[in-house]
């Protein structure tokens, strides 16, 4: 058995891994509300048949997401909504409820406060928000009360989840959850602002770097793994 | 290799942003115009690893599995209505909107246009039109022989004569607002129209149900913040840059695997 390439072409696997998660970091930078994702590396073991021990070999397993606080943008739209704290909105998307950090929200021709995906917001109770057309100031307050005219009419609920690990993505900067939601009492809404994403351009090419060399590092190992079974076989074939 | 797919979607996304800034940019002394800003979302992900895999012979389950994302895609390029500064111009046809709410105006295809262009201009039969030379609705026209107009904050248009003590009543300019301002669409020329997602029209006087009144003399600036725009020209093209940077080291790691003996 080949073992030793094999072993660096499960590191050579998951570096590629890894670099496409900071391709799509750095494709996200510019994303409202995204969230950085990391690719964490275990030890797997194989049990080899042939022999006693087993063989360690590299894996790309767990997924890593970043629940640091992106920038606040001003913009002064009243339906731009950023959060401060680790809280999220809840949306009601045709696959059921989900999390989100993307606070760009508009009206619907209904009145509802939606997001640019046409998903309704929910308030604290899971229903909808729903604005009167004729109004003419709708203020929203840090704890998501929506007042329109000085009338409070709804909350914007505000949600937290244990285990930030646990938030399964999809497409539209979007969070699925199976776990408890629990209301997130430190998070603040700010008004007129949006949360732009929390990607590290710095730290992601940092770790572009690092990933391509360690690739470069593997590379050569593999070169001198096949130039070691090389004088292996010469050497053997000149003594047979 | 797809983080070279990746980069890809993030530098078409960066270029939209530099598009939806050059286009602000140029309209930034347009009258009534309102900067638009490109939103982005998150492509769908890949599942490497589905959570809650069975990892070992022990059962011990993966508490977060391997989900990879695929890019970057443009959400939406949302205009932001936001009230522009009123310039003083001293036209007595010039009505700046202060508040929510747009001027209807007639299409030659007869369909109703809104706009908040309110640089007004006359005809030579009298006939109110904007600066294109549609009508408004509801028609108001000017007589020949009236010597100055007035619209007050509630759109009244009022006419002197020369051989006349008091004003004379020619109607009124009404203002249309929308559930969903964001959900028009723009057909150039300052104009927008309905669609589903706007709603319908709530077309009535100015200063009731929310709707903004009338400045006479005054023109609406474009809302665009010049300087916002070139932090924002800025990020999108560092953005860009950092994108392409992306594309060649993945380009040099298929290189070294293609050197792999």
């Amino acid at each position: 058995m080949d073992n030793p390439n094999y072993v660096t072409l499960s590191r050579q696997s998951g570096l590629m891994k890894a670099m496409q998660a900071v391709a799509n970091n750095i494709a996200n930078m510019s994303t409202g509300g995204f969230r950085r994702e990391g690719v964490v590396f275990a030890e797997r073991l194989e049990r080899m048949e042939a022999l006693p021990d087993t063989l360690a070999m590299t894996d790309a397993r767990v997924r890593h997401t970043s629940t640091e606080q992106g920038a606040l943008r001003a913009t002064g739209g009243t339906y731009d909504l950023a959060i401060e704290g680790p809280g999220f909105f809840q949306v009601e998307t045709a696959d059921g409820p989900r999390l989100t950090r993307a606070g760009a929200f508009t009206r619907s021709a209904t009145g509802e406060l939606v997001t640019m995906g046409g998903a309704p917001v929910l308030d604290s109770g899971g229903a909808p928000v729903l604005l009167p057309p004729d109004a003419s100031a709708i203020s929203i307050a840090g704890d998501g009360t929506v007042d329109v005219d000085g009338q409070p009419i709804a909350q914007i609920g505000l949600w937290e989840v244990a285990d930030a690990s646990a938030l399964a993505r999809q497409d539209g900067v979007l969070f699925q959850t199976d776990d408890a939601l629990e209301p997130a009492a430190g998070s603040q809404i700010v008004q007129g602002s949006l949360e732009g994403s929390n990607v590290d351009p710095i730290a992601e090419m940092t770790r572009m770097i690092e990933i391509q060399r360690a690739y470069e590092l593997g590379q050569k190992f593999l070169e001198r793994e096949d130039e070691r079974i090389r004088g292996v076989i010469r050497t053997m074939g000149q003594t047979a | 290799m797809r983080a070279l797919d990746i980069a890809a979607t993030g530098m078409q996304a960066q270029q939209t942003r530099v598009e939806v800034i050059s286009n602000n940019l140029a309209n930034m002394s347009t009258t009534a115009y309102n900067a638009r800003r490109a939103e982005f979302a998150d492509l769908h992900y890949q599942q490497i690893e589905r959570p809650g895999t069975v990892t070992a012979t022990t059962g011990a389950v993966l508490p977060a599995g391997v989900q990879l994302g695929l890019g970057v895609r443009t959400s939406a390029v949302a205009m932001s209505p936001q009230q522009g500064a009123l310039q003083a111009t001293g036209g007595e046809l010039d009505v700046a909107i202060d508040g929510a709410g747009y001027i209807e105006i007639e299409l030659p295809s007869g369909a109703p246009g809104y706009t908040r262009d309110g640089a007004l201009k006359r005809t030579g039969d009298g006939l109110i039109v904007t600066s294109e030379g549609f009508s408004v609705v509801p028609e108001i026209t000017v007589p020949e022989d009236a010597r100055s107009l007035t619209i007050n904050a509630d759109g009244e248009v009022y006419a002197y004569f020369d051989d006349q003590v008091a004003a004379q009543l020619l109607g009124q300019l009404t203002l249309a607002t929308f559930t969903n301002e964001k959900g028009l669409e723009a057909i150039g020329s300052n104009l927008y129209v309905e669609t589903e997602a706007s709603g319908q029209p709530n077309v009535g006087a100015p200063g009731v149900d929310g709707r903004g009144t009338f400045r006479q003399g005054y023109l609406e600036e474009s809302s665009v913040d010049a300087v916002r725009e070139i932090t924002e020209l800025i990020e999108a093209q560092r953005g860009y840059e950092l994108n392409a940077k992306v594309i060649t080291a993945a380009d040099q790691m298929l290189g070294a695997t293609t050197q792999i003996r």
